[in-house]
């Protein structure tokens, strides 16, 4: 922001730190406790009046003073050196606020250079008494180093009532101060033990070597027990946001997490081995194998320490990226390019578009990203995506997973890092998607005989789009289960509905007849969903042909889940199969009457926009493997799941196991949200401030794809997903709002940066549960007249009862029967041909309007009928005529 | 772009800059001194070992070799504390300067390790090394005189806002100072110093040993003044050249201009020419109480120097002050606790070294 940035993305700024840093805090460490341990080995030697192990000492203390003035020191300021370059900001705030801080440190640092100088020049010459103080003293500044870098490093971490105050001491005196100057001092005693041993273990005589082993197997083991025992009130003391990382919500330290654990005890163990009596040489690997570990030991902890704090440098003041705290609303109102000093691009334009984009790179990224390097490459964390899906990666960045900082500026200015990244980084080329060119079918509209049939039949599909997850042997949410209506209406003057003396069956168009061929639903549907199937056999038992089932709630013929996919046996995706339903006499046999009824169901889900892969059939629709698996990682790395092991062992992935999901009747487990809550609370984080249409991202409505399953009345005049069910944000945020009255805790996180569209707060969101509280359509066609509004977010309906696909008007014909199916209501465009969803008003009156409209009474009644018995302003012309 | 434009925001300071800018000059002075002793010494050895045939340079190399590292140690940790206060004081063109020739900066390092590392096993197995004597004092020699080429390039590129835009052409952390005329007379100003004063030290060390070996010590202080004396005359030549490439009004500042500025250069001048003419008449106290003036006179004029090339974007006086003055006070305190342990733990070194002598 201030500060130029040195621009070394192609070896990783990060790298620099992360060597010179743990390069340095081992040797310090071993500055402080082997300092103790020179002064404390020294008087074992007066008192037991042993040349021997004075002349140790002496020798040790040359190994000392040469690792640790040297490589110890020079790294010390080392680390100052690539932290003023990669991290000014922080830089300078350290140095200002704790100036004197730091000049009482290099006071320590003069005396700790004089002693130590002293102290092994005059070994042997100078008085004992003298000697062990000159020891003492160096020792005493080593640790009050400790001390005052504790206080500093430990300030980034829990800055605490610094925050408000800026207070010198506030900061230094922070809540972690204590616990790890305990913690850092028990490391410098065990540190101080492990180069012991390496000394010792190159000493001559076997049993001076054996007792010196012994010796420093004391300062191993009982700081190193001291110092888990510190690391636990440590941990204790932080602050809950780097207690959460350390404890699962960074996925980033959770190895150097394990490695800590698991060293501790090896450590231990070691210390134990190496007090054992044993050659010489087996004795030197063991202990340069200690020497190592022990880096590693201290490299995770400082790792550990490190990542804990992020997205921050100064905990809840400065992001890791240098960017304060302070100034995010503003940089995201004016852009980060307007307030940043060190680049030459302020607008953005197509010519400079990749080069701003690398500048944003520099400042949100190159912190802690390489491009390239071995240290945090972006490459193959970004390979997967496209400008969207990167785009939505960065609008998320930070927002659930609180590790990186979040993205900050304009939407214009995302949109260049994401374009800077996968083109510029991966060098992906991508051209504008041409719309799928869809050749419409034939839809046979069946004859109807006006004046002479005595029955009609009119069918539909509950939802107007039933989805599929293709790809079952990763994982499964939606299953292949397509719910057909139907209602048969004997005409005349009092049109009666028909439920008794007839069959209603249904039957699979040519070419779907095979559902099990295409997916592999039925060999993972005992796992997935909990029954054993036959091949071809639904849910609920069902097949593609069939029979439908009279349910009496409804007053319709109902055939539920039948398990059709939308892949043909000559290989093609064709998401609305059109099934023949026919009425049937049940004594004679006769056909009374028939239909026809588009089943829609589609597997092209937009996962692949983010989560890599490609569409597996076509190139237009079917989820891939590597898109499942993604779905999976993602998940893992999030919920902290291990769901790619569970696939790994060959068991696929039920959401529905976990995630309640009203709409499969599954329960999910106790504390986790639902799925509808979760899956739109999650990516409403990734699609922030977006239009109405962003659902056709995921949803199969995009309109450059096959599906297009937005298609009735209101999506020809306009109107978009969000009109009725809010902008995604809302939407998810209802869904969020009821879980979190249902006390599921994860639901608040996911809201934590959610931001409402239309509603003017959170408050002002009514919770809703999916599937049964869904706008109604008479929040804008009040009492069935026009509408005078276009929204409908926000008020829901009681119950599923009150859904439009569930409800019927007074003499029992349900809304869908003359309306249509919902997202599809008459008249619809179907993408495959005009009247593919618009049938039975083709069949039974000729143009595509609901039935009955423009007074047309007498296709049931047969006469005209003065009476708006169905519903107020039944009797009207349809106002949106199309033909 | 503006150079201003691109002149980070300063940040506050806890206590008045007065404070903090003596602390700085007190400190630059110490660390100055260190470095010119390191330098030095370090040159003289190389020279010692170079013209084997003299035996007299061997010995003084072997003497050299033992203190060096022990110079080395408090240079570094002198120059912590000036780097320290230079950071607060002046960190919005400090930090700048040192990104921008980010790759060298950050080499001083390493670089660093290894001439450290040369001079030890140089010090500790000097017998042994026969011909390796040259490598490992001509490396730390070679590493040292880039040391003090990459901090004047940074030094003077901090006072350089208008050649910070050289950045967006390369951002990589390579920049380099080289295009300034003042570079190379100014480098060469500090490097020659570091001749004089090394020998100075040389000539110290002697005047030390007369007590216990007089040949040797007499002849070291000769051999000391020689090069004090041929060092300094140089160094006026240099310093001559450094004022004149300057640009013209900033030198007037120093030629008349300003008077304090003025002063203090003819001052720091006029000690030099006493420190010569002591030095040729061998009176060693004198020549070194006026080389110390004349360094802390030349610290101060340095100092000015900046605040001259500074002054259209920025002045010390301008940052806004936090007060919080009882870690300054804190400070003073183990300051002075350090300092008399520092003390004690020397002379008791003494007394151990001296009672082992004799």
């Amino acid at each position: 922001m201030n500060y130029p940035i040195w621009d070394i993305a192609g070896v990783g700024q990060s790298l620099l730190i992360a060597v010179m840093a743990i390069v340095h805090v081992y040797i310090a460490h071993f500055a402080v406790g082997g300092g103790l341990f020179l002064v404390i080995t020294e008087r074992k030697g007066l008192r037991e009046k042993s040349p021997a192990i004075l002349e140790y000492t002496r020798n040790h203390s040359l190994f000392f003073l040469l690792l640790t003035l040297v490589l110890g020191a020079l790294t010390g300021v080392g680390i100052w050196f690539v932290i003023g370059l990669i991290s000014p900001a922080a830089t300078s705030l350290l140095i200002h606020n704790f100036v004197f801080g730091w000049a009482i440190e290099w006071v320590f640092f003069v005396g700790e250079i004089v002693a130590l100088f002293v102290y092994y020049y005059t070994f042997g010459k100078m008085g004992d008494k003298k000697h062990q103080i000159v020891g003492w003293l160096y020792f005493i500044y080593a640790w009050l180093s400790l001390f005052v870098i504790s206080g500093i490093v430990t300030f980034m971490l829990s800055p605490g009532k610094w925050l408000e105050t800026k207070n010198f001491w506030d900061g230094f005196f922070n809540p972690t101060f204590v616990p790890s100057v305990f913690f850092r001092t028990f490391l410098a005693l065990s540190t101080a033990g492990l180069f012991g041993f390496m000394t010792s273990s190159f000493l001559r005589d076997p049993d001076f070597r054996n007792k010196m082993m012994r010796y420093c197997a004391k300062w191993l083991i009982l700081p190193l027990v001291l110092l888990l025992v510190s690391s636990a009130w440590y941990m204790d003391a932080l602050p809950d946001h780097p207690h959460r990382m350390i404890g699962g919500g960074s996925h980033d330290i959770q190895p150097f997490v394990k490695g800590f654990l698991y060293i501790s005890p090896i450590l231990l163990l070691g210390g134990l081995l190496l007090a054992v009596r044993m050659p010489g040489f087996l004795r030197r690997a063991v202990a340069v194998g200690m020497i190592v570990l022990g880096f590693l030991y201290t490299g995770s902890f400082e790792w550990i320490r490190e990542g804990a704090r992020r997205p921050f440098v100064v905990s809840e003041h400065l992001y890791s990226n240098s960017i304060p705290l302070e100034l995010r609303e503003k940089i995201n109102t004016d852009g980060i390019l307007a307030h940043a000093r060190w680049v030459d691009i302020r607008e953005i334009t197509d010519e400079n578009r990749m080069k701003a984009g690398r500048h944003l790179f520099n400042l949100q990224c190159a912190s802690c990203h390489a491009i390239g390097g071995p240290i945090n490459d972006i490459t193959p964390l970004t390979a997967k995506f496209n400008v969207f899906g990167m785009d939505s990666m960065l609008d998320g960045l930070g927002k659930i997973n609180r590790y990186m900082p979040p993205f900050h500026g304009t939407v214009t200015e995302r949109a260049a890092l994401a374009h800077y990244i996968v083109h510029g980084i991966h060098g992906k080329s991508e051209s504008a998607v041409d719309p799928v060119k869809i050749q419409p079918l034939e839809s046979a509209v069946p004859p109807f005989d006006e004046a002479d049939d005595e029955y009609m039949v009119l069918a539909w599909n509950d939802l107007g789009m039933h989805c599929i997850t293709d790809f079952d042997r990763v994982f499964g949410i939606l299953p292949p289960a397509n719910t057909l209506f139907a209602q048969v209406i004997k005409r005349g003057e009092v049109p009666e509905l028909i439920s008794e003396g007839i069959t209603v069956t249904y039957t699979v168009p040519d070419g779907f007849a095979h559902p099990e061929k295409h997916v592999d639903f039925w060999e993972h549907s005992r796992e997935l969903y909990g029954k054993d199937l036959e091949p071809g056999v639904g849910l609920s038992g069902n097949r593609v042909d069939g029979e439908f089932s009279y349910v009496h709630k409804h007053r319709a013929f109902v055939v539920d889940k039948i398990p059709v996919v939308p892949y043909t046996d000559e290989g093609a995706f064709l998401p609305y199969p059109l099934f023949t339903v026919e009425v049937k006499d049940l004594k004679t046999g006769d056909i009374l009457t028939s239909t026809k009824v588009t089943a829609p169901t589609s597997t092209e889900m937009g996962c692949k926009n983010c989560h890599g892969g490609e569409y597996r059939v076509n190139g237009v629709a079917g989820i891939d493997e590597a898109t499942a698996l993604d779905i999976l990682r993602v998940h893992d790395r999030i919920s902290r799941t291990k769901l790619m092991e569970r696939v790994r062992g060959g068991r696929p992935v039920s959401c529905r196991e976990c995630h309640a999901d009203p709409a499969a009747g599954s329960e999910g487990k106790p504390g986790i949200m639902n799925l509808s809550a979760s899956v739109h609370g999650f990516h409403a984080n990734h699609l922030s401030g977006r239009d109405g249409s962003i659902c056709k991202k995921c949803h199969p409505a995009d309109a450059a794809g096959v599906t297009k399953c937005l298609r009735g009345i209101h999506a020809m005049l306009g109107l978009e997903c969000g009109s009725c069910h809010g902008m995604l944000e809302d939407h998810a945020l209802a869904l969020l709002k009821g879980e979190m009255e249902k006390g599921v805790p994860s639901a608040e996180r996911i809201m934590a940066e959610l931001k409402t569209r239309t509603a003017a707060s959170v408050e002002e969101i009514n919770p809703r549960q999916p599937w049964t509280q869904q706008p109604d359509c008479l929040n804008c066609h009040v009492n069935f007249n026009p509408p005078e509004t276009f929204e409908s977010f926000n008020q829901w309906t009681s119950n599923g009862d009150a859904l439009y696909r569930n409800r019927s008007d007074a003499a029992g014909v349900m809304c869908a029967a003359c309306h249509g199916s919902p997202h599809a209501v008459y008249p619809a465009v179907n993408p495959f041909g005009n009247n593919r969803d618009n049938i039975q008003p083709m069949q039974y009156q000729g143009n595509p309007y609901p039935i009955g409209a423009n007074r047309n009474c007498k296709v049931c009644h047969r006469m005209e009928m003065p009476y708006e018995f169905h519903h107020p302003n039944s009797l009207a012309d349809f106002r949106n005529a199309m033909y | 772009m503006s150079p201003s434009s691109l002149i980070p925001v300063a940040e506050k300071i806890p206590v008045a800059w007065g404070y903090l800018h003596f602390l700085l000059l007190l400190t630059f002075v110490l660390h100055i001194l260190f470095m010119n002793v390191m330098v030095g010494s370090a040159v003289i050895a190389l020279a010692g070992v170079v013209r084997k045939k003299s035996h007299n340079g061997v010995k003084l190399s072997e003497n050299l070799a033992g203190k060096i590292p022990f110079i080395t140690a408090f240079t570094v940790n002198l120059g912590v504390a000036p780097l320290l206060f230079i950071q607060v004081l002046y960190g919005n063109f400090i930090y700048v300067s040192s990104i921008l020739m980010g790759v060298f900066w950050l080499s001083v390092v390493v670089i660093l390790v290894i001439a450290y590392y040369s001079l030890y096993i140089f010090k500790m197995k000097f017998h042994s090394l026969g011909y390796m004597r040259i490598l490992f004092m001509g490396i730390a020699v070679a590493v040292l005189l880039i040391i003090g080429f990459i901090f004047t390039n940074n030094m003077t590129l901090m006072l350089h806002p208008e050649k910070w835009s050289g950045y967006f052409s390369r951002p990589d952390g390579t920049m380099l100072n080289l295009s300034d005329p003042t570079l190379v007379p100014r480098y060469l100003h500090f490097m020659t110093a570091s001749i004089a004063v090394g020998g100075l030290f040389v000539s110290i060390l002697g005047h030390f040993k007369m007590k216990r070996d007089p040949l040797t010590g007499s002849a070291m202080k000769k051999t000391g003044l020689k090069y004090f004396f041929h060092g300094t005359l140089v160094q006026m030549f240099i310093g001559i050249v450094f004022l004149v490439t300057l640009p013209r009004e900033i030198m007037s500042e120093f030629m008349g201009g300003n008077l304090l500025y003025t002063g203090t250069l003819l001052t720091g001048i006029a000690l030099g020419v006493i420190s010569l003419m002591a030095a040729a008449k061998s009176r060693l106290g004198l020549t070194t109480a006026t080389t110390v003036l004349a360094v802390i006179s030349m610290a101060v004029v340095r100092d000015f120097l900046r605040a001259s090339y500074l002054k259209e974007h920025f002045t010390v006086s301008s940052l806004e002050v936090a007060p919080q003055y009882l870690p300054m006070i804190l400070f003073f305190i183990i300051l002075v606790i350090g300092l008399i342990s520092v003390y004690v733990m020397l002379k008791w070194a003494h007394e151990a070294v001296a009672e082992g002598a004799s």
